[in-house]
């Protein structure tokens, strides 16, 4: 297969082209409420192949690997059309050709697991949640992506690598009179199914959090100081950040491009970021990038200041700087974007007190719900979060979504704790494409001010 | 009929093959440069069997797939009793949602049509970083069922939209239009877009408390998944949905009148049957502001004890496919326009937002109705625009806030993503507004 996938590359008239081949096998089980929804386990195949030519790029995806050779030649013949009517060719940045394989192989490997003992216990799981009385309806899912994935490339190489990730995720869904309220967990993140057993615990935890929060108070609209949990200074530093350090949507931007050019001070010195696709344990850890890249550590921002970007080949060529391999697929019918693997905040050096002990009248938020982000406008909710008066946490509240602008926002982080978290769960949206693998590890940090919608 | 569904019938009760197939070509331009020419030629399978009274799924890229039966009935002993019969025999509605002259546009047809676009608001405006993007996907669905379904309707869509980032803030201004047939230099799009983007030149706050706010056609999808999310078949039978046991009660304005119509006239998302070969139909949704219809697929209807609405779609808030499973969804949502321009609705505003799109709606209690999200648009004063909205969220809860509407528009417009819909410009009286 490697031999006949190289041949179709080193065939296509073209200046560049590679060739990403995927069998894939997804696994989902599925409750709703008492209800088992699904138990699926399937696979898929598919392949991806993009060409560069004459300073025009072209891509193509097709499901019939019979069909690479044809879609190939006609991404050649695109991209040759394409770069003729650019008047700044596109080009890629040298990459060392890899002849190598990248298989994933644990111990506890969910590969490992029958789909009997992954139903059982997600239905554990589940069965837990369903005793509480406030409890409503519930949403508990397995879901498992196994990828195997050859890259060829017309520069020699030959890469074999496997992706491999199973969760445990859902919603609690709390309810008593008008009042609703979703709490999530998440277990996971990488193949490890071990990471997925004995977490009864921590689900009991976030049960009594979907039932405290029937009481709690809604969060008022307004201006205010907030710590951030480590889940939330993930979301925020991802969506605020993270997309603004992708090259690629940089790349045609030229405002924004003037903006973050490398040395502008975007934080007070005690801001460091960088992003790192190699640290244990992780959703967004992975050795070789869908590009034939080597994933790396990439600093970010150093001491406040923007200090490095991602990239892909082609933005790496544009903006004059290091290759960092963040080219990610989520999967075969889809082209490879530059996208964060791991991004993290360092440590600081104030404690949790401290920082609750500066605000007068602000809030503790907890608990990632999601974000998104336009420009250098972001928004991200809290699943809940608590009262700070007079340096003291205060009562719990819910319905909290805040929003700000990047650049007043990063300036005005002026604490930075020190325990680190990591998430077990990856998801961010970009170009249609949802990826599981994205990983944050960050510490609470506080914000000196952002904006609340309170309802 | 597919071999696949008559060998089912030797080894499984029912089954239910969903093929589809796409081809897709576009050029896409960013920085006014065209970036890339794409090509798709993808396939996708989704099986559903009954076995033994349950059901079980399996997915493939093609029916040819060995194996696909065996995998279905393994998955159904794990899975829910079948409440329902896949489909029958039907006849389905005629709609004009292909066009053999779109099938025929190549990736130069697109080029060609891009590069007319940016010629002419470069005429206008030479400063501006433009984004243009031009698709074209034929697409072909077939289901068929054990039980007599032969549901088979081939499309075409043509999607062309331009914009370009807000100088200084990145975000974009951005403007689409989508249609069966092969498109033409859309010049009121781009008179549009333009009269937009200079309305972003200048940022402008705006009072806090609560101001009235205009929804423009592009925000529609906004309240419109909050109303989907009360609508559907799911949350009534779980009854988490605020609209339990409320059909034929006032729940909004009588101003607004919603309807699910995927067989009206225009092709761009019309359909025939829903994704588990149910006859689409027109539907009232809501008539003046009272609750008339819900959102049912099979399963749902089943446990309610009704039929289904034909809207099973394969579609999540977020994801969407082939191997997602059938639930509850509109197919074409259209909100009745009213009689105003909408520039009348502007003029009449002391003070107010004109909102064309919302982030961070996912984060919100939307089942519930609720979305507070960051208001991307304009601010209104003394009846005109007078800069971009910056770092301004605004929380609405629509069965509370969509009691007082005080205009529709007569333009009405596509909506910016998510679902299929169009809508006019709706004024409503009183929105809680927070910012800087």
């Amino acid at each position: 297969m490697k031999e006949k996938l190289a041949g179709i590359v080193g065939a296509v008239f073209a200046d560049y082209a590679d060739l990403r081949y995927e069998e894939n096998r997804k696994t989902r089980i599925s409750f709703r409420g008492k209800q088992l929804v699904e138990v699926a386990s399937y696979e898929t195949s598919g392949g991806h192949v993009r060409a560069y030519a004459k300073g025009g790029k072209a891509v193509a995806s097709f499901s019939d690997l019979s069909r690479a050779g044809s879609m190939a030649e006609a991404a050649a013949a695109s991209a040759a059309i394409a770069g003729g009517r650019r008047d700044k060719p596109l080009r890629l940045a040298e990459a060392p050709a890899i002849t190598e394989s990248f298989l994933i192989s644990s111990p506890r490997d969910a590969r490992h697991a029958s789909v009997q003992e992954k139903l059982d216990l997600v239905a554990h799981y589940n069965e837990m949640i369903l005793r509480e009385p406030t409890v409503a309806t519930t949403e508990a899912n397995y879901d498992e992506f196994v990828s195997h994935r050859i890259f060829v490339n017309s520069e020699g190489s030959v890469i074999e690598y496997d992706i491999v990730v199973a969760n445990i995720l859902g919603f609690i869904v709390t309810k008593r009179g008008d009042v609703m309220q979703r709490v999530r967990f998440a277990f996971g993140g990488n193949e490890d199914f071990g990471r997925l057993q004995h977490r009864e615990d921590e689900l009991e935890e976030r049960v009594g959090i979907g039932r405290a929060l029937l009481d709690a108070e809604p969060a008022k609209a307004g201006l205010f100081p907030v710590i951030l949990d480590p889940s939330e200074s993930g979301v925020f530093i991802h969506e605020a950040f993270g997309h603004l350090s992708e090259a690629d949507g940089l790349q045609n931007n030229p405002a924004f491009r003037e903006k973050l050019k490398l040395g502008a001070p975007l934080g007070k010195p005690l801001l460091n970021v960088f992003d790192d696709s190699s640290l244990p344990g992780l959703p967004g850890t992975y050795v070789i990038d869908d590009e034939g890249v080597h994933g790396v550590r990439t600093p970010l921002i150093t001491e406040g200041v923007l200090s490095g970007r991602l990239h892909s080949r082609e933005t790496a060529a544009e903006f004059g700087e290091p290759l960092s391999g963040n080219m990610r697929a989520v999967d075969a019918i889809n082209t490879p974007v530059v996208r964060m693997s791991n991004i993290c905040i360092e440590a600081g050096t104030d404690s949790f007190d401290d920082m609750v002990g500066s605000i007068e009248k602000g809030y503790y938020l907890v608990g990632a719900k999601g974000g998104q982000t336009s420009g250098d406008q972001f928004t991200f909710g809290a699943q809940w979060g608590f009262r700070i008066e007079n340096g003291r946490l205060g009562p719990m509240v819910r319905d909290i979504n805040m929003s700000g602008e990047l650049f007043s926002t990063l300036q005005a982080i002026s604490m930075v704790g020190t325990d680190l978290e990591g998430s077990e769960r990856g998801g961010c949206g970009k170009a249609g494409q949802a990826n599981r693998l994205s990983g944050k590890q960050t510490p609470p940090i506080k914000i000196d001010q952002v904006t609340i919608g309170g309802v | 009929m597919h071999e696949l569904i008559e060998q089912a019938r030797q080894s499984v009760d029912q089954a239910e093959l969903y093929w589809k197939r796409a081809h897709t070509v576009s050029a896409s331009y960013e920085n006014g440069r065209l970036q890339q020419i794409s090509e798709n030629d993808l396939s996708s399978v989704a099986l559903r069997v009954i076995h033994q009274g349950r059901m079980g799924s399996t997915f493939a890229v093609s029916p040819d797939q060995p194996g696909l039966i065996d995998q279905a009935k393994t998955a159904s002993a794990y899975g829910d009793p079948a409440t329902f019969s896949f489909a029958p025999a039907a006849d389905y509605p005629q709609v004009d949602a292909f066009d053999a002259e779109a099938e025929k546009l190549t990736s130069e047809n697109l080029i060609t049509l891009s590069e007319s676009v940016l010629d002419a608001i470069r005429k206008k405006r030479d400063d501006l970083p433009l984004e243009v993007n031009a698709e074209m996907e034929t697409r072909e669905l077939v289901i068929e069922t054990t039980e007599g379904a032969q549901a088979h309707q081939k499309a075409t869509d043509v999607v062309l939209s331009l914009g370009a980032p807000i100088k200084g803030a990145g975000m974009p201004v951005y403007k689409w239009r989508g249609s069966a047939s092969p498109q033409s230099r859309p010049d009121d799009l781009i008179d549009e877009f333009l009269e937009w983007y200079g309305w972003t030149e200048k940022v402008s706050t705006p009072s806090t408390g609560r101001l009235p706010v205009i929804f423009t056609p592009d925000a529609c999808c906004l309240y419109l998944l909050a109303l989907w999310a009360g609508l559907e078949g799911g949350a009534i039978e779980k009854r988490t949905s605020p609209v339990v046991d409320r059909l034929g009660e006032q729940l909004f304005s009588s101003r607004l009148t919603i309807a699910d119509d995927p067989v009206a006239e225009g092709g761009f998302g019309a359909r025939s049957f829903d994704d588990e070969a149910v006859p689409c139909q027109r539907r009232a949704l809501i008539e003046q502001g009272v609750l008339k219809g819900l959102l049912l697929d099979q399963r749902s209807a089943s446990a309610l004890g009704e039929a289904s609405t034909g809207n099973a779609v394969k579609r999540e808030l977020f994801t969407g496919g082939t191997e997602t499973k059938p639930s509850p969804w509109p197919i074409r949502l259209s909100v009745d326009p009213g009689s105003r321009p909408y520039r009348e609705l502007i003029a009449g505003l002391d003070e107010g937002l004109l909102v064309y799109f919302g982030m961070g709606f996912h984060s919100g209690n939307y089942p519930q109705g609720q979305f507070s999200v960051q208001a991307i648009g304009f601010h209104i004063k003394g009846g005109e625009v007078i800069g971009r909205l910056d770092n301004t969220m605004i929380s609405v809860n629509i069965y509370e806030d969509f009691k007082n509407i005080r205009a529709v528009s007569a333009e009405t417009g596509p909506a910016l993503g998510f679902i299929n819909a169009t809508a006019p410009y709706v004024l409503v009286d009183s929105v809680q507004v927070a910012g800087t």
